[in-house]
C-alpha cells in the first residue's frame, strides 16, 4: 500500500492543472444549465491525455486521477468514457464517446450531440456506432451536460458488434469511470458551497459557522472522500467487487447530498448565476446511470458472503 | 500510488492468520461474543498475548529496543484489522499496543519505560485509560479529577466514568489537574489499580461484559515518580495518542466480517434475491470498504511522518457510517440473530453503537473535519 502520488502522476497532474487554468474561472452572467467547452476537449486532446490508461507507465490509476481533477472544473467535457473506458478497451474507436445500455437507446444520452462513436452495452454484447450528426439532434435538459438524441428515437447508421470488447470489463471500466466522475463533482460541488457558506453571513456570522451547516458538509466531504478513494483503488486493481462497491457509494453519496449543498445556498441555490448546479445536476444525470444504485447494488452483492 | 500489498505485508499477513489458526480454539466465537472487556475473553488474552508475544507479533511496530521489531505501520494495520475482525483476543492489551506503550516510548523517564514496557511488550499488563468524567466527556479539558502535589506524592481525589477494561486493569493511564489551566492544567499519572482508595464499579451496559466503569479515587497517595512528561504536558501527549486511537480500532473490518455472516445465512436460506435486499447489504459494505480506504490513508500519512489528526477524525466519522449500516442491515432483514440466533451478529450490533461514542464522540470528529479539512469559520465561543 502507498498513497502518494509517483512521480509520473504528479506530473500528469501538473500539467491537466495548468492546461485546466482558463477551464476554473467561472463565466460572469451564467445563465446555463450545461457548459461544455470544445477548447477544452482540444486541449486535451492535443496533449494526449486521452491515452494514457493505455500507457503502461501511467494506466488506469493515473487516467482517474485525472477524470477526478478535470470533473471538478465548471466547464466539461466528454472526459471520463474516453480517458477510462476507451483508452482501456477499444482505443480505435472515435471520440467523443458516448457509453449507453441498449435499452437507453431511445432516451435522450449524455454528449451524444457531441460524440462521434456510442459504445452500447446489450446484455453480454457490446456494439459500436458511428455517429452521423444528421441523425442526432440535441436535448434542452435539465442536467447539465450537453444531451442528445437519435432522430426517430432509434440509432441508424453504421452499427458493428464488438466481440473483442468483454461486456465485464466493459462494465468494470465503465463503473470506475462512473464512480471518479462522481468523485470529482462531488469535489467541485462541496468547495464551491464551503466558498458560499464562508462568504456569507446571516445572523451576524458565516453560515459555514453554524454547526447544523458544518457538520452535515462534514459528512458530505466523508463521503466525498470515500468515494474517491474506492474509485482510484477499482481504478488501480481491476478488482470486480470493488469496482460494483465503488459506482454503488459513489452514486449513493451523490443522492444523500445533492440537496443538503443547495438548502446551505438558500435562495441562491435556486438560481442559475450561482455555479452550484453546474456539478449537481451533473451528478444528478450520474444517478440513472448504469440502472442506479437498485442496479449497482444487484450486481454488487454477488459479491457478499462469500 | 498502489493499493496491494507488498510481498512482505502479504508475508506479515500470513504469519498472522497462522497465528490465529494455530492458537484460537474451534469454541473462539462463543468466548468473543461477550466482547473484550468480559471476564471470559479477558482471560483468554492473558494466555493469547503472552503467545503472541513470543512469536512476536504481539508488539512489532515497536523499536527492537522495546519489543518490537521495527515493521512499518501498516503491519500494525494488518495485525489489527486480523485481530479486530476475529472480535479481539487481545481483549484490553491493543490499547498498550496502539498508543499506550507507544506514548511510554516517547514520554516516559528511563525508570518508567524499564518499569512499564516490557511487561506490555511481554503481554503481561492490561491497562486503562481513564479519561472521561461525570463532567467532562467530549469536553475533556473539563476535567476535575486533582492530584495535588505533597512532598514526594501526589494526592488524588475524583471520578472517573466509562472506563474501559477497570476491572480487569492493572494499570491506569490517568489524566488528572494539576493546575486551573483548562488544557495546559492537565497531567497524566501512570497510577497501579490496586492502590488503596481506587474503587471500581462496574456499569450494566448495552455493549457487552465488563465493558464500562466508574473509577473513584479517595486520597490516593502515588509517588511523584509516576508523572509521564512534565505537568501540563498530557493535553499535548494524547493529541497525538487520541489521533492514534481514533484509528486504532478496525472497526469496519469486524462489521464487514458481520455483514457477510449475515448475507451468507440469508442466501442459504434463499432470502438474498429480493433487490431491496441486495441493495442494503451492498451499501452497507460499500461503507465499510470506504472507512476501510479512510483509515488507510492515515495509516499512509502516519508511514510517512505526517500529521494526520483531522483525516483519522474523517476516517472516524466513515467508520460510524460503515457499522451503523450493519447493524441496521442486521436488524432489518435477520432480526433472530439477534435474539440468540447468532451470537457474533449479537456481539457486533453490541459494538457498533460504540463507535459513534468512545474515542470522543462523533460530533467531536465532525467539528473537526468541518475546521481542519474544509476550513469552514469556527463557532464562536
Amino acid at each position: 500500500m502507498d498513497f502518494t502520488l509517483s512521480s509520473d502522476q504528479s506530473a500528469v497532474l501538473t500539467a491537466i492543472d495548468t492546461l485546466a487554468k482558463p477551464f476554473t474561472a467561472i463565466p460572469t452572467n451564467l445563465s446555463t444549465f450545461d457548459l461544455y467547452s470544445e477548447e477544452l476537449d482540444r486541449a486535451l486532446d492535443a496533449g494526449g491525455f486521452f491515452d494514457i490508461a493505455a500507457d503502461a507507465d501511467l494506466g488506469p490509476l493515473t487516467a482517474a486521477l485525472v477524470v477526478d481533477r478535470l470533473a471538478t472544473l465548471p466547464f466539461c467535457s466528454e472526459v471520463a468514457v474516453s480517458m477510462v473506458v476507451r483508452a482501456t478497451l477499444c482505443a480505435d474507436l472515435p471520440r467523443p464517446v458516448c457509453l449507453v445500455a441498449a435499452d437507453q437507446l431511445q432516451h435522450p444520452i449524455r454528449f451524444l450531440s457531441k460524440a462521434a462513436s456510442v459504445l452500447v452495452m446489450d446484455g453480454d454484447a457490446v456494439r459500436a456506432i458511428a455517429i452521423d450528426p444528421a441523425s442526432v439532434a440535441s436535448v434542452h435538459s435539465l442536467f447539465a451536460y450537453p444531451m442528445g438524441k437519435f432522430v426517430d428515437g432509434r440509432a441508424p447508421g453504421q452499427e458493428i458488434r464488438r466481440p473483442d470488447i468483454a461486456a465485464d470489463k466493459l462494465r468494470h471500466w465503465w463503473q470506475v469511470a462512473l464512480a471518479v466522475e462522481i468523485a470529482g463533482l462531488l469535489k467541485g460541488a462541496i468547495d464551491s458551497t464551503v466558498t458560499y457558506v464562508t462568504d456569507r453571513h446571516q445572523f451576524g456570522r458565516a453560515i459555514g459557522s453554524f454547526q447544523a451547516v458544518r457538520h452535515r458538509m462534514a459528512e458530505a466531504s466523508v463521503r466525498a472522500t470515500g468515494v474517491r478513494w474506492m474509485a482510484l483503488e477499482a481504478a488501480a486493481t481491476g478488482n470486480a467487487a470493488q469496482a460494483a462497491l465503488a459506482a454503488l457509494h459513489a452514486q449513493e453519496s451523490a443522492n444523500a447530498v445533492i440537496y443538503d449543498l443547495h438548502q446551505f445556498l438558500g435562495a441562491m441555490g435556486i438560481t442559475l448565476a450561482h455555479p452550484l448546479h453546474l456539478w449537481t445536476y451533473r451528478l444528478k444525470a450520474l444517478l440513472s446511470e448504469m440502472g442506479g444504485r437498485a442496479a449497482q447494488g444487484h450486481v454488487a452483492a454477488k459479491f457478499l458472503g462469500r | 500510488m498502489r493499493f496491494e500489498w507488498s510481498d512482505a505485508q502479504q508475508d506479515f499477513k500470513r504469519r498472522v492468520l497462522d497465528f490465529l489458526r494455530d492458537n484460537l480454539p474451534a469454541d473462539w466465537d462463543a468466548t468473543a461474543q461477550h466482547g473484550p472487556g468480559s471476564d471470559k475473553q479477558t482471560q483468554f488474552s492473558r494466555t493469547f498475548c503472552k503467545k503472541l508475544a513470543q512469536a512476536g507479533l504481539l508488539t512489532p511496530n515497536w523499536p527492537r529496543a522495546w519489543g518490537g521489531e521495527d515493521l512499518d505501520p501498516w503491519c500494525q494495520r494488518i495485525l489489527a484489522e486480523e485481530m479486530w475482525s476475529v472480535g479481539e483476543p487481545r481483549g484490553a492489551q491493543y490499547m498498550n499496543v496502539n498508543w499506550i506503550g507507544p506514548a511510554l516510548i516517547k514520554y516516559g523517564t528511563d525508570a518508567q519505560r524499564q518499569r512499564y514496557v516490557p511487561p506490555m511488550s511481554s503481554g503481561d499488563a492490561i491497562w486503562c485509560q481513564g479519561f472521561s468524567e461525570p463532567d467532562a466527556g467530549s469536553d475533556l479539558a473539563s476535567l476535575r479529577t486533582r492530584a495535588t502535589a505533597d512532598g514526594d506524592i501526589y494526592r488524588i481525589q475524583g471520578q472517573k466514568i466509562w472506563t474501559s477494561y477497570a476491572s480487569a486493569a492493572d494499570m491506569c493511564f490517568l489524566l488528572v489537574r494539576t493546575a486551573a489551566d483548562s488544557k495546559h492544567g492537565i497531567s497524566i499519572l501512570l497510577v497501579p489499580m490496586n492502590t488503596p482508595g481506587i474503587e471500581v464499579r462496574r456499569i450494566p451496559s448495552l455493549v457487552g461484559e465488563g465493558d464500562i466503569h466508574e473509577v473513584f479515587f479517595d486520597n490516593v497517595e502515588v509517588p511523584r515518580t509516576v508523572l509521564l512528561g512534565a505537568e501540563g504536558q498530557a493535553w499535548e501527549i494524547i493529541s497525538t495518542a487520541l489521533a492514534n486511537e481514533r484509528i486504532g480500532i478496525p472497526r469496519y473490518a469486524f462489521a464487514r466480517r458481520c455483514l457477510d455472516r449475515a448475507v451468507a445465512r440469508l442466501r442459504s436460506r434463499q432470502r438474498f434475491a429480493d433487490r431491496a435486499v441486495r441493495l442494503q447489504a451492498a451499501t452497507a459494505a460499500a461503507f465499510c470498504e470506504a472507512a476501510r480506504l479512510h483509515s488507510y490513508s492515515c495509516i499512509d500519512m502516519r508511514a510517512r511522518g505526517l500529521s494526520m489528526n483531522a483525516e483519522a477524525s474523517a476516517a472516524r466519522v466513515a467508520t460510524v457510517m460503515a457499522e451503523r449500516k450493519v447493524a441496521e442491515f442486521v436488524v432489518e432483514f435477520l432480526p433472530e440473530a439477534l435474539s440468540g440466533g447468532d451470537g457474533l451478529l449479537e456481539a457486533h450490533h453490541q459494538r457498533a453503537i460504540v463507535a459513534g461514542i468512545a474515542s470522543g464522540a462523533a460530533e467531536v470528529q465532525l467539528n473537526i473535519v468541518a475546521t481542519d479539512l474544509l476550513h469552514l469559520p469556527r463557532e464562536p465561543r
